[in-house]
């Protein structure tokens, strides 16, 4: 069956049409989905894009970034409290997680009261924990961390000390035993 | 070598047996160019009006009610990859982008994939062999039994250079191409545009194909905006496309016994 394969030019469907139109393909053998793409083409005719070879050196974002209202509140809430202590079930898919209870509340009461800013977070944590979710604090300080690592340190050097001290003192005493 | 070239020839052995396993309905089969009978050998009016009547109405099949935007959702359809992998073409297709994770625009994806179901419908009920293709290794067997079930065909092993383009020499002369590719992930293992891509356009064969944040979707006929990697995602495709060519073969055998009509394949004396 005569066909076209230059698949650049034009999309399927005009190269079709244009081969029935002059006569390359009988009207009997024409395709089973001509007159089906006829009665419902696609939004975008499927033509070939060339793609740019060229580096372009403009970027312009068509694409938008998605950022909510809420998002300055979870910020703050992983910050302080890190994921929070339930772990996350997504099998469920009207899970509420930790973070999205205190997000919830924090709008809550951001348009009930007045408060702002800290406050507001403090009154959150407040109406959480009488809920009965108690958010512990992450990040421990790092003095601690850095002072242990000293103290294991001087702790290896006194053992291997005390180590070779046992040592000398058997070897001396073995000396001791087999010289007459 | 020897292995490899024994592996290969298994390989397509494999899907010409595939090839003739499935039967559609219509009882096309892939034969020698002596028992080639033209779909369109005998047409008369109950014919003409059993085919053309599907086309009058805008969702003949109804296939809108297959699924929702939550079923879409629930899905993870929406989930692209991440903002380096995206594709300058796919950008009207996104929604917007959440912490560098590019999210799809699930309305769109809506009404592509109901031109594509539409149109899978349509090939289906006029006797078109239809082939679904995925080169990703996690749900090759889901993409075959998906094709054995609704007796169309699959091929997710490798795609040799001349499958569609140099058919009659692979094949046998007189090898019927298929009328409708559907890409269940447009990529290859390397991650490049699939070849049986630009094969089907060359061989004017329409494609339907699920394209992800990272595809090409420019010679794709019906593209379909959406998650190509997630279990779930691919499940729910192949669940649409099956019952979509289900629904239209069931109508065809419907509108023919309506009309007091025997199967097309049979000559009439």
């Amino acid at each position: 069956m005569a066909g076209s394969r230059l698949e650049r030019f034009g999309t399927v469907f005009t190269r079709v049409r244009d081969l029935m139109r002059s006569g390359v393909i009988k009207p009997s053998e024409k395709p089973i989905w001509y007159d089906v793409y006829e009665a419902f083409p696609p939004k975008r005719d499927p033509l070939h894009v060339k793609p740019h070879t060229r580096p372009s050196t403009k970027k312009q974002e068509t694409v938008p970034e998605i950022f909510y209202r809420e998002d300055e509140a979870r910020a703050k809430f992983y910050e302080q409290y890190g994921t929070g202590p339930r772990p996350f079930d997504l099998s469920k898919s009207s899970f509420v997680s930790t973070c999205q209870r205190f997000v919830d509340k924090y709008t809550e009461l951001q348009s009930h009261s007045e408060l702002d800013g800290s406050a507001l977070f403090e009154e959150t944590g407040k109406a959480l924990l009488s809920e009965g979710i108690v958010l512990r604090r992450k990040g421990a300080p790092p003095v601690s961390a850095e002072s242990r690592d000293p103290v294991l340190e001087l702790k290896l050097t006194e053992m291997l000390a005390e180590q070779q001290s046992v040592s000398a003192d058997s070897e001396e005493t073995t000396h001791s035993t087999h010289t007459p | 070598m020897a292995a490899r070239a024994l592996t290969k020839g298994l390989w397509g052995l494999r899907h010409s047996r595939l090839v003739t396993v499935g039967h559609p309905c219509g009882g096309h089969q892939y034969a020698t160019a002596a028992s080639i009978r033209s779909p369109q050998l005998q047409i008369d009016d109950a014919t003409e009006k059993v085919i053309n009547q599907p086309l009058e109405k805008p969702d003949f099949f109804r296939v809108s009610e297959l699924f929702s935007v939550k079923d879409l959702f629930d899905a993870r359809v929406h989930l692209g990859h991440k903002k380096g992998c995206r594709h300058r073409l796919m950008e009207p297709y996104l929604y917007g982008c959440r912490l560098d994770q590019d999210i799809i625009d699930l309305d769109q994806t809506v009404e592509h994939l109901q031109q594509a179901l539409n149109f899978t419908a349509h090939v289906a009920y006029r006797g078109g062999v239809i082939l679904f293709v995925s080169r990703q290794r996690q749900f090759g067997h889901l993409v075959e039994s998906t094709a054995k079930n609704c007796g169309e065909y699959a091929h997710t092993r490798y795609w040799q250079g001349g499958l569609l383009t140099n058919a009659p020499i692979q094949y046998g002369p007189g090898v019927r191409l298929p009328d409708l590719i559907i890409f269940l992930s447009t990529l290859n293992n390397v991650f490049q545009p699939h070849v049986g891509i630009r094969d089907a356009a060359k061989m004017n064969i329409p494609t339907v194909g699920v394209v992800d944040s990272n595809c090409n979707p420019s010679l794709v006929t019906y593209p379909v905006p959406g998650n190509d990697d997630t279990p779930v995602a691919v499940e729910m495709y192949c669940r649409l496309f099956k019952m979509t060519i289900n629904r239209a073969k069931d109508k065809r055998r419907q509108m023919e016994l309506l009309h007091g009509l025997s199967a097309p394949s049979t000559p009439s004396s």
